[in-house]
């Protein structure tokens, strides 16, 4: 049993070195990140401990997986239970932490009660039901994508129904923002070789059609909501259309991004690239043909 | 035509395939048989473009990978697409328009599930059946009749001579010697990354026979070292 948990520190330090970051400098970020995330979200929310509960349990699922249970069932038999309470355990560790810190006692004990009890369920996380999507002429990105995360979509629309609602703007835009920020999520893991590798095209028609599908399905993602914004919003239509451009903008860095890094996932100098432009948007001018020229220099390898 | 002319890939320090020239004609299958690791896998992503390597492939088709349908032991599947949209990504891919999946869909699979919940033979066959639609003139079968049910398999063996037939070369390996024999022209032996017997139909038997002799006897004396001591 200790070996396995030695394991699952390996791979998570594996992961962070994948990620260009030094095991040592990802944990401190990381800690530093979720302390910040932590007191931001204490210091504006009234229901925070709930709320930060839910987050904590959030990630429990992914280890609580049908697949996952029955290997660890197969391999740690009667010691199946006490691994799985104690991979749980790790998981809300650092939230029951900062729930001490901040002295919320029941919250603490509640989150350390869920978590236990989680550990006897078992999710099936591929369901066979199939979702339809209007994406299927052109597969992958939006097909796979849409299905596991519909339920942002239906989210982002019923929070932009609410904006005009309580005529709120500023939700209408955040709305759009999280539907772009869906989208993009998309574009964030490379796909297998075999699935570049088999375009005859080259590189920098690869990346036309990828970024033109791109433009045209989240164009059918962002309409519903757009479309609602600019009728009720009719005089801020010029901000509506602003973030709408942005959102293509950030959506087109991303994925020469992506490609920039093929066939490994974006490393920290590309993250922070990204942060820069995100908060100098100007960047782009410059950042956007320099990701042209690296992803079209990558792909080559696979496109000749 | 595929010539391959002093192929040498390392990993490192490991010499992965040494000095490998083979020429693949039209119309013809050829069979690559070898133990796990002797280098198959690696001498065919070479082919396809995947690795860099010392030496030459060349072809009469170029790029030659624009014209090859290449199907892995182990095909990749991203999670949440059908088996449909899989066939058409792979076809969109060499701009090919298949108007009706369904009807084209010989190996009875459920087309509209999820890809990912296949089975691994399912997945084989999904994949089999995508490249056949991207009409390669080329095809590398890694292990094509590996968890494959027995119908399916007759149905591949079919295939390929249905390829061969239509002019197109194939290579395909695996480790059912009897359905390389029924298929191939001629089979390649790859030991340690090399080439080390090349044999045309009428020598089959005989190849099998050797191959059997130093395989199987050597690991049936570990065995019995290893259990009955």
């Amino acid at each position: 049993m200790k070996n396995y948990f030695k394991l699952q520190f390996v791979m998570a330090n594996r992961k962070l070195l994948s990620f260009g970051i030094h095991p040592a400098i990802g944990y401190f970020l990381l800690l530093l990140l979720y302390v910040l995330l932590s007191e931001l979200l204490f210091y504006k929310k009234t229901f925070a401990p709930y709320i930060y509960i839910i987050i904590a349990l959030f990630f429990i699922p992914k280890l609580s997986d049908m697949r996952r249970n029955d290997f660890l069932k197969i391999n740690f038999g009667g010691r199946y239970l006490k691994v799985r309470i104690l991979e749980n355990l790790i998981v809300v560790l650092p939230f029951a932490v900062f729930l001490i810190c901040k002295q919320q006692i029941l919250p603490t004990f509640l989150l350390i009660a869920i978590a236990i009890s989680m550990t006897f369920l078992n999710f099936k996380t591929d369901y066979s039901i199939t979702i339809p999507t209007p994406f299927g002429k052109k597969p992958f990105e939006f097909t796979a994508g849409f299905r596991n995360t519909f339920i942002l979509f239906m989210i982002a629309y019923a929070l932009a129904v609410i904006a005009i609602a309580v005529n709120n703007f500023n939700l209408g835009v955040f709305s759009l923002m999280l539907i772009f920020f869906t989208i993009v999520c998309y574009y964030l893991k490379p796909e297998n070789e075999y699935f570049v590798w088999s375009y005859s095209f080259t590189p920098a028609k690869f990346l036309i059609e990828k970024i033109k599908t791109a433009y045209l399905y989240s164009l059918y993602l962002c309409m519903p909501a757009l479309m609602l914004l600019s009728i009720f919003y009719f005089e801020h239509i010029d901000i509506l259309l602003l973030f709408a451009l942005s959102g293509y903008l950030y959506l087109t860095v991303f994925i020469l991004i992506k490609y920039a890094a093929y066939p490994r996932e974006m490393d920290l100098v590309q993250g922070i690239i990204i942060c820069v432009t995100l908060v100098f948007p100007p960047a782009l001018i410059a950042v956007i043909p320099l990701f042209v020229s690296q992803s079209v220099n990558r792909l080559k390898v696979f496109l000749k | 035509m595929i010539t391959i002319t002093n192929l040498s890939k390392s990993f490192g320090s490991k010499q992965i395939l040494k000095n490998i020239n083979i020429c693949f004609e039209r119309g013809t299958v050829y069979g690559i048989v070898g133990e796990n690791g002797a280098g198959k896998t690696t001498l065919f992503r070479c082919i396809a473009g995947l690795e860099n390597y010392d030496g030459q492939i060349t072809s009469e088709l170029n790029p030659l990978k624009n014209h090859l349908g290449l199907l892995f032991t182990e095909p990749f599947f991203f999670t949440k697409i059908t088996g449909k949209e899989y066939i058409r990504l792979l076809c969109n891919a060499r701009k090919k328009e298949v108007p009706d999946i369904d009807n084209k869909n010989i190996f009875d699979l459920p087309l509209n599930q999820y890809a990912s919940t296949y089975s691994t033979g399912m997945k084989k066959k999904l994949t089999m059946t995508a490249i056949l639609l991207q009409d390669n003139q080329c095809f590398i079968l890694d292990e094509p009749f590996n968890g494959v049910d027995i119908h399916s398999n007759m149905i591949i063996v079919e295939i390929i001579r249905k390829l061969k037939d239509m002019g197109k070369t194939v290579i395909v390996s695996s480790h059912i010697f009897s359905t390389l024999s029924d298929t191939c022209n001629e089979i390649f032996l790859l030991s340690n990354g090399e080439i080390v017997r090349k044999a045309a139909r009428e020598d089959f038997a005989a190849l099998e026979l050797e191959m059997k002799k130093f395989t199987v006897d050597n690991k049936i004396e570990k065995l019995k070292a290893i259990l009955f001591t």
